[in-house]
């Protein structure tokens, strides 16, 4: 029994110090997901100490013979799915909200090359903005993928579907930001002119 | 353009052969639909794993300890509720029969013998009734009426059931 596989079962049998340590080690990937998926610090804050109150709840459901990060990311996965839905249905979205808060990722000032961090800034809100783009299940399938290094066989276990409809989904999704990507570098591409450099 | 096989093998991200990784190369020179797919892999990968504000598990502990003091207060009053109003009802029901019993047990005893025997009675003449319309409605209630309370009663008994899964399943992913 690994150290993981102990706190889980000491926490199955009441011990809260237990998993508050498994609070400590999942906290970044669960607030990770929720993050992308919700694209806003305060509902992926509030989504991740659901996930974990969740799971509090209903530990003694969880199969010891799946991996205990799987379980909890399903968790996540699916409130924000469920959260996301709910917001489709209300007048709150997430345009608006991106207007309200603050740009997610600070450029770092010390940085040695401002400019080009900036660039990249731009990029990430870019491609932020395009994941918000996606379908619900499609995004989740994403983040799984590319933050978590989920195989297709725990992300099919993770959101209740099928290995090849995580193949299908991944693939429609990945085209579907690639396109946005396209399109986004075309219109980018004219502005960028002006500040080159003299020379060209 | 033709994407094919190039979209493919940057979307399945599969290991390549030295010869597809040049062919690869040499296509996403001219076309920018698979660079831009090739360059939205890259940058899915770069990006860094965002991390909660600090005290992340202090505050959960904090959003645990009330949310048991909740249910532990949602509990009491659940069952003080239920307490009182059990006995309240039960002396509303009870409290005039009380009143006469104390005055005359023995007629009040008589009384209630007397309830139960007709109670008996009425449930052996209603189970007789049951059994002569058993006997005598399949004559009169042709086969297409038969289908259509069988079907009734199966929707029902369905409709019952998919209310009690939706009130009592746990949430999704748990």
């Amino acid at each position: 029994m690994n150290e993981e596989q102990a706190w889980v079962f000491q926490a199955q049998k009441g011990d809260d110090q237990a998993f508050t340590q498994l609070v400590e080690a999942y906290q970044k990937p669960v607030y990770n997901l929720c993050y992308r998926m919700l694209g806003e610090p305060e509902a992926a804050e509030d989504a991740s100490q659901e996930t974990f109150l969740r799971a509090y709840q209903h530990l003694g459901r969880y199969d010891a013979s799946r991996p205990f990060a799987t379980w909890l990311l399903s968790i996540a996965a699916h409130y924000c799915i469920d959260r996301l839905r709910r917001r489709r249905f209300s007048t709150f979205s997430i345009d608006d909200e991106e207007d309200d808060a603050p740009a997610f990722e600070i450029p770092d000032a010390d940085a040695p090359n401002p400019e080009r961090e900036s660039i990249r800034r731009e990029e990430r809100e870019n491609l932020h903005e395009m994941l918000a783009s996606l379908d619900a299940t499609d995004r989740a399938a994403i983040v799984m993928r590319y933050w978590n290094d989920a195989s297709e066989i725990e992300i099919a276990e993770s959101l209740g579907l099928t290995v090849s409809a995580v193949k299908s989904r991944l693939h429609r999704a990945r085209l579907a930001l690639g396109k946005r990507w396209e399109e986004s570098s075309a219109q980018k591409e004219p502005k960028r002119r002006p500040h080159e450099s003299p020379a060209f | 353009m033709n994407h094919r096989p190039f979209e493919d093998w940057i979307l399945d991200e599969q290991p390549l052969k030295p010869e597809q990784k040049r062919d690869l190369q040499a296509h996403l020179l001219e076309c920018s639909h698979c660079t831009a797919l090739s360059e939205v892999s890259l940058e899915l990968r770069s990006v860094k794993v965002a991390a909660p504000a600090p005290g992340f598990t202090a505050r959960f502990e904090a959003r645990l300890n009330s949310q048991k003091v909740r249910e532990r207060r949602n509990r009491l009053v659940g069952a003080l509720v239920l307490g009182i109003g059990g006995v309240g009802l039960l002396i509303w029901f009870i409290g005039p029969y009380m009143a006469r019993f104390l005055g005359s047990p023995a007629g009040w005893i008589a009384a209630v013998v007397s309830f139960f025997v007709v109670l008996v009675d009425m449930l052996r003449a209603l189970g007789d009734v049951g059994s002569i319309m058993l006997r005598i409605l399949p004559g009169f209630i042709p086969p297409i009426g038969w289908m259509i309370i069988l079907s009734a009663i199966s929707g029902l008994t369905l409709l019952w059931m998919v209310s009690i899964w939706r009130f009592t399943r746990f949430a999704k992913g748990v």
